[in-house]
Order: structure tokens, then sequence, then C-alpha cells
């Protein structure tokens, strides 16, 4: 779908506030407001004038910043030529042959410019890291809120991991530098100051002081230029030995049923080996050129010395330029520096800015049309007209499926493994769009309806179900943030999940999920359907949801299911018998479409292809009777135990 | 998900670290100069690695008893360390002395040789300051290796019962964070604490001897105001930072829970709930670092004020002492140059302090762990077992996890070299307990557990697992190849015999299927496997690693159904000839056994053959009508 520059605007417009809508219930009070700022979407523009808005959202803040940051930059300056004409009064008091000096107004001016630096200082530096992090926190939710948006299609390429910890590291030297690089200009003022006032004093001295400078700068990058690499290298060998720790640990019974003790050891000290070499490069980088740089400017005062003093002899400086001098020599080599790390800085910023752009600028493929909808009171009837559907660039998986589904029926799907059941359930919940024909509810295409209230009507369950680090009751009321422990129970009371539940340490607040309790695949199956009933859709779909639950308890579900389903539509993917004997009709798919339909008992009797998949289906399916999961002590660790 | 990273074997493969975070890798921006990097890299030598089961009765670990034996290197590097010290806080002296003895007595020679002699202080700290660091980093680093693999042997030598107890992530910090902490303190704190002492103390001494009145005072004022604003500020610090590390943990939490349920999120229509809540979480962090930035902006100014303050002092107090002509001016400069250098080392000592407190605990910790004795373990005087026939006797054997509640009580069973005996219980019965005891995972708390006659308490654990292959459950992968992985308990296997093992367990279609046959990496515990295909991997394992005796835990459950076939007929080969105990789950492995052995409530209730026990109509023939009732 190619959109306008102009509708994309306004689309991203739009989608910045989309307004309240009945079928996205937000169930938490917000404390933070929403970014003020934006990422310019022109990709034609350079990255600093994209990032431009949300710098420019918190102008204020961050120009009266700026402007004291200047301020103070230029107390910071005076200092040392205060405290330089200080000495030199001390000295005009015991010289008879220099006019004397008061000292008074120099102690009182020294002492002034000190507060006024430091309160100013405090100011500026408190402002611009507020800057900083409120930047970051433009960046962080728009990022949030754009990745919510994407679908589906752009997580099946995405390795999230990888960009969790990308979005972080990027998102934090972006920021730095929007927040910092004006500073770190500004610094370069004092540089600029310093050396005037130098200057005035003496030429020459001026040019022996800082001649020492550029050393500073120079080796300040070529260290900059192994240790960056060098620190991302031993953090990949860190990782490498936690990992090899984390596989030993986690499958400690591998380890030693097979005794392999000594082999675990030598593997760990190969990575500690490998670790050591990369922290010995990074010793060796440092002794080899921080003690220059930090004696570099050392060495300017030794010139100053030297030279200083001959000139001091000759009466050209006095002595408090010398000590002038040497405190400018070491407050200017911060400006070097700083303009080497500045320098660096704004590469990776320009990088991490290009990896976070790609992620803002690629568009969800399933947004809604201009003109969609509400599906408002669905009778649940459900249409597959002459689908044709694959994943991404891949081969077509559903080649022309037609079939339909009357409002309050249940309908199993049949076939075999890679058939397409599943890619069925995704297309009814619009997860992704058709590639020909279309999907229709209550004879309308799902494409133009808004997404939400099609979401809203249908509820789906997954053979793996994901449960989310919250307790229990939020994991069940997913989709009704605000609904009564009453609702609550019963929903889970239908899938048979309250018993063990109610047994559980704190019961409906037991925190589940990947940082909470373990549960067993069919708990976990249980509850999800419990998620699924709360959410009362007039379209359920459970896709192999009870592959996991013993078949005595699935039974159990199937009966309070029965109930529930009388009046929603109910299509299920099933392997087993049990479960699609639920259904009133059985639709087998084969090579991406339906090639026979009918009663379980009908197509068992005329349709040699349905009994040959349910042979393949249903051979091992018993079993499970009553033997499940062993009472292992909780908590061995991993797949070993 | 899929893989987490570059795939493994390249330079940066690496798992998640203790920040919960998946090491990203090097980024492309930075890659060229990285690998220019890893090209000097040296073949590493084979690490010298001898482990035996045995707890030698150390001392406990404490911070002298592991420098002790690496004193002379130590006190190389103090040696090193205090004469840098003394060149560093030369600078000033000899910048006085050069304006009272040159400039002031217009003593062009003095002022050279002083000048030339202060250049000779910048050459010769910079040199020695080079050494210092390579010596004291390389000596941490020698420190580091061998703690590194000196708890992660003891590590090994723990019985499972200390995994079980133990969450797995502590364990991961005690060989991650808790060693990093210490490198901390050997790379920038001891050695760095003792400079910055050094370095208070030497403008201290200089101070008093060029003017007790003005150092008095100086100190007085200064060094209290200083000490108590920087004790402030970490204290402060600390707070807000260990405030910002738990709320971006939050956060990245939050991002990455809802990437990893997207999904569910979609479909139940949760984006606006969940975008507001992120924003929450977002904003408390913002308000976490708005606080250190806060902390922050007022420590800096705060020192520089003091700093101000000091110099006003010295220039009102000096100047009338100069007038006096009790204070030369060069030492008047001296002196503000050296109130200047006064402040870095207090405000540096106060954080090497926590980075040394750091230190200590995790010193404290890891000398807990290497404390940590074996709850089973390997006798003093245990023998090698010979090469064994197979027969397994269990003789009043009674256990329990938990002493209290024993799962086991008083089971007598004996297992005939080459017999297959399957194991078959409700769940809680005590199972898979049967085959953790045979294994000698624990021992009995009564009765005894004999392979052909020797109690296991009395044989080494090498000889007897090398003779007893374990396939669990869930089969564990580790990072690496398919071939890594089969040839886990054999390392040295042929290409012929992995071959030969693959085929005939039928592991070969498999791996004919992936891109590079037997190298194919399998990733993340391996995902990319079905988890059929990963028991039959598992079970080429312990083919390859010809035990005598053969512990299947449930090694035929979760599996999915086509597998299921294959599996069976692996068994087959598998079991041939060999002693086997299955724990089973299904019945219809079960009935492959031999014998089968029913438990209920810590006995075993009934043993006979598949026929047998259905002909005696009791326990076991009501599991298996319940099962046949399912299954048809």
């Amino acid at each position: 779908m190619r959109i306008s520059t102009l509708e994309r605007d306004l689309l991203r417009e739009s989608e910045r506030d989309p307004g309240p809508s009945p079928y996205e219930p937000v169930g938490v009070t917000p404390n933070a407001p929403p970014p003020r700022g934006y990422i310019d979407p022109d990709r034609a523009k350079g990255w600093i004038r994209r990032a431009m808005p949300i710098v420019l959202a918190h102008r204020w803040l961050f120009g009266t910043s700026l402007f004291f940051a200047f301020i103070s930059l230029a107390a910071q300056v005076a200092i040392p030529r205060v405290l330089g004409s200080g000495i030199d009064a001390v000295i005009s008091q015991t010289d008879p042959l220099i006019p004397d000096r008061r000292l008074a107004p120099i102690v009182i001016l020294l002492l002034v410019l000190g507060v006024v630096r430091a309160v100013l200082t405090f100011v500026y530096r408190f402002g611009l890291y507020k800057v900083a992090y409120a930047i970051e926190f433009d960046l962080r939710s728009i990022m949030f809120e754009h990745l919510s948006r994407m679908s589906f299609s752009f997580y099946d390429k995405q390795q999230t991991g990888q960009l969790i910890s990308r979005a972080n590291s990027d998102i934090r030297s972006v920021q730095m530098l929007l927040a910092f690089a004006p500073f770190m200009a500004m610094t370069l003022i004092t540089f600029f100051a310093g050396f005037a006032i130098m200057v005035t004093i003496h030429v020459g001295l001026t040019l022996v002081a800082i001649s020492v400078l550029p050393g500073v700068y120079y080796l300040g990058v070529r260290m900059r230029n192994v240790m960056f690499p060098v620190s991302w290298i031993v953090q990949g060998r860190q990782a490498e030995v936690a990992t090899a720790v984390e596989e030993n640990v986690a499958g400690v019974r591998v380890v030693k049923s097979f005794a392999a003790e000594e082999q675990e050891i030598r593997k760990l000290a190969r990575a500690a080996q490998r670790l050591r070499w990369a922290s010995i490069t990074t010793i060796d980088n440092q002794a080899k050129y921080a003690p220059v740089m930090e004696n570099l400017p050392r060495l300017g005062m030794a010139f100053v010395l030297l030279y200083g003093g001959w000139l001091a002899i000759d009466g050209q400086v006095t002595i408090g330029d010398i000590v002038v001098f040497n405190q400018y020599v070491i407050m200017l080599q911060a400006p070097f520096r700083m303009l080497g790390m500045f320098l660096m800085m704004s590469q990776r910023a320009a990088a991490s800015a290009q990896r976070i752009f790609e992620i803002l600028d690629s568009e969800s493929e399933i947004v809604d049309r201009p003109g969609a909808v509400d599906l408002v009171d669905a009778r649940g009837e459900i249409t597959f007209d002459h689908v044709r559907f694959g994943y991404g660039d891949g081969p077509d998986i559903l080649t022309d499926l037609s079939f339909s589904v009357r409002p309050g029926e249940t309908v199993a799907i049949v076939g075999r493994t890679g058939s397409g059941k599943s890619t069925i359930t995704r297309l009814l919940d619009r997860f992704y769009d058709v590639r020909d024909g279309a999907v229709r509810i209550d004879g309308t295409d799902v494409r133009d309806l808004t997404l939400t209230s099609l979401r809203h009507h249908i509820a789906m369950v997954s053979e793996e179900p994901f449960l989310f680090s919250a307790t229990v009751r939020d994991n069940i009321a997913y989709g009704r943030p605000d609904a009564p422990i009453e609702d609550v129970m019963a929903a889970a009371r239908a899938a048979n999940a309250h018993e063990f539940i109610a047994q559980l340490e704190d019961g409906y607040d037991s925190i589940v999920g990947e940082r909470g309790y373990t549960l067993s695949g069919g708990q976990r199956q249980r509850i999800a359907i419990a998620r699924a009933l709360l959410a009362d859709p007039t379209i359920l779909v459970l896709d192999d949801a009870t592959s996991a639950i013993d078949v005595r308890i699935e039974s159990e579900i199937h009966a309070a299911l029965h109930e529930l389903m009388v009046e929603r539509t109910t299509i299920v993917v099933a392997h087993r018998l049990s479960t699609i004997s639920l259904a009133d009709r059985v639709v087998l798919l084969e090579g991406g479409r339906v090639v026979a339909e009918g009663t379980h008992n009908g197509l068992m009797a005329t349709e040699p292809r349905y009994v040959a998949v349910l042979a393949t289906v249903e051979d091992g399916d018993g079993g499970d009777g009553v033997l499940v999961e062993d009472g292992l002590p909780a908590g061995v660790p991993g797949g070993g135990g | 998900m899929g893989g987490f990273g570059p795939p493994p074997g390249s330079p940066f493969a690496g798992g998640r670290m203790d920040t919960g975070l998946p090491f990203a890798g090097v980024p492309p921006e930075l890659a060229a100069k990285a690998q220019a990097i890893l090209d000097t890299e040296p073949e590493h030598p084979e690490p010298d690695i001898s482990f035996s089961h045995r707890h030698g009765r150390e001392k406990r670990l404490t911070l002298t008893r592991f420098l002790r034996p690496h004193r002379l290197a130590l006190g190389w590097a103090v040696a090193l360390v205090i004469l840098e010290t003394a060149m560093v806080t030369s600078g000033p002296y000899l910048t006085g002395l050069g304006i009272d003895r040159g400039i002031r007595a217009r003593d062009t020679g003095a002022l050279l040789t002083i000048a030339l002699i202060f250049v000779g202080t910048v050459v010769a700290g910079t040199y020695l300051s080079k050494v210092r660091i390579q010596v004291s980093g390389r000596l941490g680093e020698r420190l580091m290796f061998e703690l590194r693999i000196k708890v992660f042997s003891h590590f090994q030598r723990l019985s499972l019962d200390f995994f079980t107890r133990e969450k797995a992530g502590v364990l991961m910090s005690r060989m991650t964070s808790d060693i990093e902490s210490l490198t901390q303190l050997f790379h920038q704190g001891l050695i760095n604490m003792f400079v910055q002492a050094l370095t208070l103390l030497i403008i201290s001494v200089i101070l008093f001897l060029t003017s007790p009145l003005l150092a008095v005072i100086t100190i007085g004022v200064v060094v209290p105001v200083m000490l108590a604003l920087t004790l402030w500020f970490r204290a402060a610090s600390d707070r807000g930072f260990n405030l910002v590390r738990d709320r971006i943990a939050l956060v990245l939490a939050d991002l990455s829970e809802n990437l990893a349920g997207i999904r569910i999120i979609t479909a139940h229509n949760r984006r606006r709930h969940n975008l507001v809540h992120h924003r929450n979480v977002v904003g408390d962090y913002t308000d976490a670092n708005n606080y250190t930035a806060k902390v922050g902006a007022l420590y800096g100014p705060g020192a520089e004020t003091v700093s101000v303050i000091g110099q006003a002092i010295i220039l009102v107090v000096g100047a009338n002492l100069v007038l006096d002509g009790k204070l030369g001016l060069g030492a008047l400069t001296a002196f503000f140059l050296y109130v200047t250098m006064f402040f870095a080392p207090i405000q540096q000592l106060v954080q090497l302090y926590n980075v040394y407190q750091q230190g200590r605990a995790a010193l404290r910790k890891l000398g807990d762990v290497l404390d940590t004795v074996p709850a089973v373990p390997e006798a003093d005087d245990a023998h090698d077992l010979p090469p064994i026939e197979g027969e397994i006797r269990l003789e009043g054997v009674t256990f329990g996890y938990d002493p209290r509640i024993p799962v086991l009580r008083d089971i007598d069973l004996v297992i005939a070299p080459g017999e297959t005996v399957a194991v078959v219980g409700e769940t809680g019965a005590g199972k898979s307990t049967i085959a953790k005891l045979v294994t000698r995972f624990y021992d009995p708390s009564a009765g005894r557990v004999l392979i052909d006659g020797h109690d296991l308490r009395e044989v080494t654990f090498t000889s007897l697992r090398q003779q007893i292959g374990v396939v669990p459950q869930e089969p564990f992968l580790f990072a690496g190849s398919i071939r890594d992985n089969i040839t886990f308990a054999n390392p040295d296997a042929s290409d012929d015999e992995i071959a030969e093992a693959c085929r005939q367990i039928g592991l070969d279609d498999v791996v004919a299927r992936q891109a590079d046959g037997l190298d194919s990496a399998v990733h993340e515990r391996g995902v990319s496997l079905s988890s059929g295909e990963r028991q039959l991997l598992a079970l080429t394992r312990a083919f390859l690693a010809r035990p005598r005796v053969l512990v299947l835990d449930e090694a035929t459950s979760n599996l999915d159904l086509r597998s299921e076939t294959r599996i069976e007929q692996a068994l087959d080969v598998l079991l041939e000839g060999r002693t086997a105990i299955i724990i089973a789950h299904r019945l219809a492995t079960a009935m492959r056994a031999d014998r089968i052995a029913v438990v209920h409530d810590g006995h075993i209730v009934e043993i006979g053959s598949h026929d047998e026990l259905l002909a005696a109509g009791g326990r076991y023939t009501r599991l298996y009508e319940t099962w046949m009732a399912h299954t048809n």
C-alpha cells in the first residue's frame, strides 16, 4: 500500500494521539506525559535535523541552561587571571620598586566569581542533564509506541533481544550527543577566551604553554581508536565466560551424568584465557597512552617555569603570570580532551541514529484503511473467500481457500502439520493481510473494519500461550484490565484453572511468567483459555490450545466450553480426536485449500484422506492419561532437571 | 524469539550478561577496527587443568591469603607507585623553588637546573606510571584467571542439591559480577588507594614543612568540608544510581516482555494500556535520572567553591606571611598549586573505598561458595569402579529431598545385568528419585545402592558415571555444533564412530537436513531442532558414550507424535544388551520393558511383566485401563 508523504504525516499525527477508543481499555493511571517531541519523518534530511523536533520541544530549558553555562565558563576562565593579579599584588607590597596594589578587592572578586560560578554551574548542569533525560524519555516513548504498532510481519524478521539491547545503547548515544554537543562547543569557547587572555600577557609564553595541548588531543584520539573496539571485545568475552557458566549450571545434570567436569573446566578456562588476553590488551593500551596524556600538561608547566622564569627575570612577565599560565595549561587541556571525545561521540551517534530511524521508518503493514468502520454487535459469521496467502516473500501457504462458518457454529480445522491451519486463525484476526481473495466477518471484509473493533470480537488461544510477568489475575484479565475478581474466577473455573491457582502460594495474586512462578504447559494453556473466555468474544479460536492438558481435564474443560460455546462461533485447530469431537463440523485442509467438509462421522465414512490424516495425528495421542509431570523438587535448573 | 546476537563461533558470540541484556556484539562501525585488534591475538596454549572430586580442606579465602603467593609482584608494584607519586607531587614544589631560587634570586642557572629536574620528573613519572599499570594489571588478570578456574572447579564438585537450592542467577553472579568487582579492586582499587593516600600524605608533609600555620589553616578548613561534601555525595549518588539501575532494568524488562508478547497484546487490544504503562515506567526512570543529575550538579560546583575559598584564604593569610617575611613568594605559589591537587585524592579515596567494600563483599561470597562441602562427596578412599556387568541392587533404600519427608521408603529392587525395568506411578510417587539414586546424584538416607556389588559411595564419580548413561526428560543441548553435542561424553570420537552412532539411532537424516551437517550450530537451547530431534540427539550422545547401564528419566514424554515412533526404534537399538531403568510417563514405553515396577507412596507396590501385572489386577491394571480408555 503506497501513501503520500502528506497522508503519512497526517497518519502519524493522528497516531500520536489516537484518542480514546472503547475497544482499547486503559486500566492504568498515566503518571507521565506523552512525549513532547517527535522524529521528523522526512528521510531526506540529515539525522540531526530529523531529531531536531525532540530537541526543540525542550528549547526553553535548553536555551536557559546554555546561557548560564556561557556565563559560568566565562567566570571559570577569569578566575586564574584574578588569582595571578592577587599574587602580583602581594609582590607589589613587598617590592618597593613596584607601586602598591590593594589585595582586598581582588580577594572579594575571587570569592564573588567563585560563588557565581558555582551557582550557575549547578543550574546549567542540572538543566542540561534534565534536557538529556527528557530527550531520552521522548526517544524511548516514541520507540515503544512505534514498536507496539508494528505488524507481525515486522516481528517475524526481527531478533527481539538484539533490538532491545541496541535500542538501549543507541538511544543513549544519540541522547547524549543531542544534549551535550552545544555545551562541548561552548567549552571550545573557554579555550579561545583563555588563549586570548594568555596572548595579552605574552605571545611567546602562550605558544610554549599550549604547545603540549595538541599532543593531548592527538593521543586521546589514538587511544580511543583502540580502546573502544577493545572494550567491546572485552564485553563480548565476558559474555563468553558468562555463557560457559550459564550452560554449565543449566546443564549440570548432563555434565555430571557424563562425568564431563574436567572438560567443562577446560571449556571455561579457554574462555577465561580469551578474556584475559583482551583485558591485558586494554591494560597495555592504557599503559601506552594514559600516562603520557596525563603528564603532558605537567611538561607544559615545566616549560612555563623555564621560559616564563627567564622572561620574569628579564621583567617581561610577572610571577603572578606564571601562576596564571600554570592554571590555564590545566584548564585548557579539558577542551582538547573533549574535542576528541566529541568527534568520536558524533560518529557513534550518527550510526546509532541510523539504526533508530531504520526502526521508526519501517511502516506497519496492517493499518486501518481510510473509512474503516467499527464492527458492532457481530453475529459471528465467518467467510474465507478464495483466499491466497503466504508469509513475507515466501511461497503460498494457502492457495485457494474457501469455507464459511455460521454464527454460533463450532468448526474444527484438521490437516497435517504445515497445512496452514494456524495461518487461518492469524488471517481471521488480521495479523496479516491476504494476497488474494478476502476474509469476511458478517459479510464485511476484515480490511474494511477497524482493527481494534475486529480484535475486540475475537479471542484466540494458541498452543504455546505467552504469560506476562504479572499476577495470575492480571494475566487472565489481560484483555479487560478492570474486570472484577468474581469474573476472573468464573473464567478460571470454566477453564478448569481455579483449582490449581487456588493452590499457588498467593492464589490469584501469584506472579507468573518469565520472572515468576513456573507453570507447566497445561497450566499455562488453562490460564490462556480463561483469558480468552473473560474477554467474552463473539468468535473464539482455539489453536491447539489444549495440547498439553491431559485428556481427563481436557474433557472437563470441553464440558464447560460446550455451555459457553452455544452463543459463539468457535474455530478449533486440533490434533486430538477428543478435541475434534467437540465440533459441529470438520474442515479438512490439504495443499492450502479445503478438500473436504462435513461431520466427523461423515468424513470418517466417506473421506479416505481424512482417515489418513487422523491416523498420523491420532497415533500416539493417548498415553498422557494420568501420568503427568513428575513431582520434582521445584527449581532444578533448566532442561537438565 | 530467534537466536540472540551473532551466531555461535563468531568472535563476538556470547550469552546474556548479568544485566539481563544479551550482548549485541560490536557495533558495525567499530567492527573493522576490532577485527584488526583481534588479528594480533596469539594462539592460546591449551589450559593446564587437573580436576579431582575431592574437596581439599583449604583455609578460608581472605584478601591476605589470596594475595600472599603474589607478594613479590605486589611489592614491586608498590615500589613503583611510591616513586611515581613522588615524581607527580614534586611539580608545585619545583615551581615554587624555581620562583624563589631562580626568578626572585635572578639566577638563570638555578632556574635552568630546576626546570630540567622538573622535566626529568615528568619523564620518569610517565615511565613509572606505564610500568606500574602493566605490572599491577597483569597481576590482577592472573589472579582473576586463577580465581575463575578455582571457583568454577568447585562448582563441578558440588552436588545436585546445591544447584537445586541456589538460583542459577546467583551462581552466575558469583562467576561474573563478583569476580568482576574483584577485578575492579585490583585494577583500580588497591594500588590506586595507595597512590591517593600517599599523595595526600606527601602534600600534607610538604605543606607543613613550607609553612605550618598556613598548612593548618588550609587543611583545617578545606579537608573537613571537602570530606563531608564527598561523603554526602557518595551516599546520595549511590542511592541515585541504585535507583537508576533498578528502574532501567524495569524499563528493559517491560520492553522485552512487550516485544515477546506482541501477538497477545495486539490480539487483546492492549496497546494503549501497555503504552501508558510503559510511559509510567520510563517516567519513573527519568525521575531517578533527574535525581542523580541534581546530586552530581551540586557536588562538582560545591567542591570547586571549597577550592576557591581555600585559595582566597591562602591569598589573605599567605600575603601577610610573605609581608612579614615568614614565607617565600615561590612557596606561596606552590601552596596554590598544591591546594588544587588536594581534592582529587579525597574524591578518589572515597570512591575507591566503595570499590574496596564491594571487593570485600565479593570475596566473602566467593569464600562461602568455596567453603561449601558437597552433600554427595567422593570418599577419600574411593576406588575406581571396575568394568561392570550391570547388576543394580537397591537394599532397604529410604530417601527424601527434605529428610523429614521421605519420598522413597525402604525400597528393595534387584535388576539383573541386561534387564530393562520400567518404573511407573503417579505424579510425585518418587519414580524419578530412583533414577537419581542409581546415578548417585543423591545418597540414600538409609540403605544402600550397589552396582555389581559395589556400594556407590565407595567408588569414584568418574568411573561410575562413565559406565552409566542418563537421558533426561528435556534433552539439554549446549551452545555449539551438533557434533559438539553428540561427542559431549567423549570428545575424541572419530568421524566414523559419530556417523555410526547417528545411523544407529536414526539421527542421520536430521543431520543431513541441516545446512552444515554435523557442524550446524544448535541455537538457544536448540530451538532450531524440534523436541523429538533434540531427544534423538540426546540418545545419540548416550549411545556414543557406550554405558553399561542406561537410565531414561521420562525421556519419551513431551514428544510430538511423529517423533514418537522414531524414538521407540532408537530405544530398541540403545537398550540392546544393556541394563536399563526407564522412568516412564507413557505406558506405551513401559510396556516394552522386561519388568515393570509400580511405585506408589514411596513403595514399590507391584513388580512383574506387563502380562503378569494385568493378570494380578492391581494398581497397574487400573492405570492401564484409564490409559486405554483415553486412547480409544
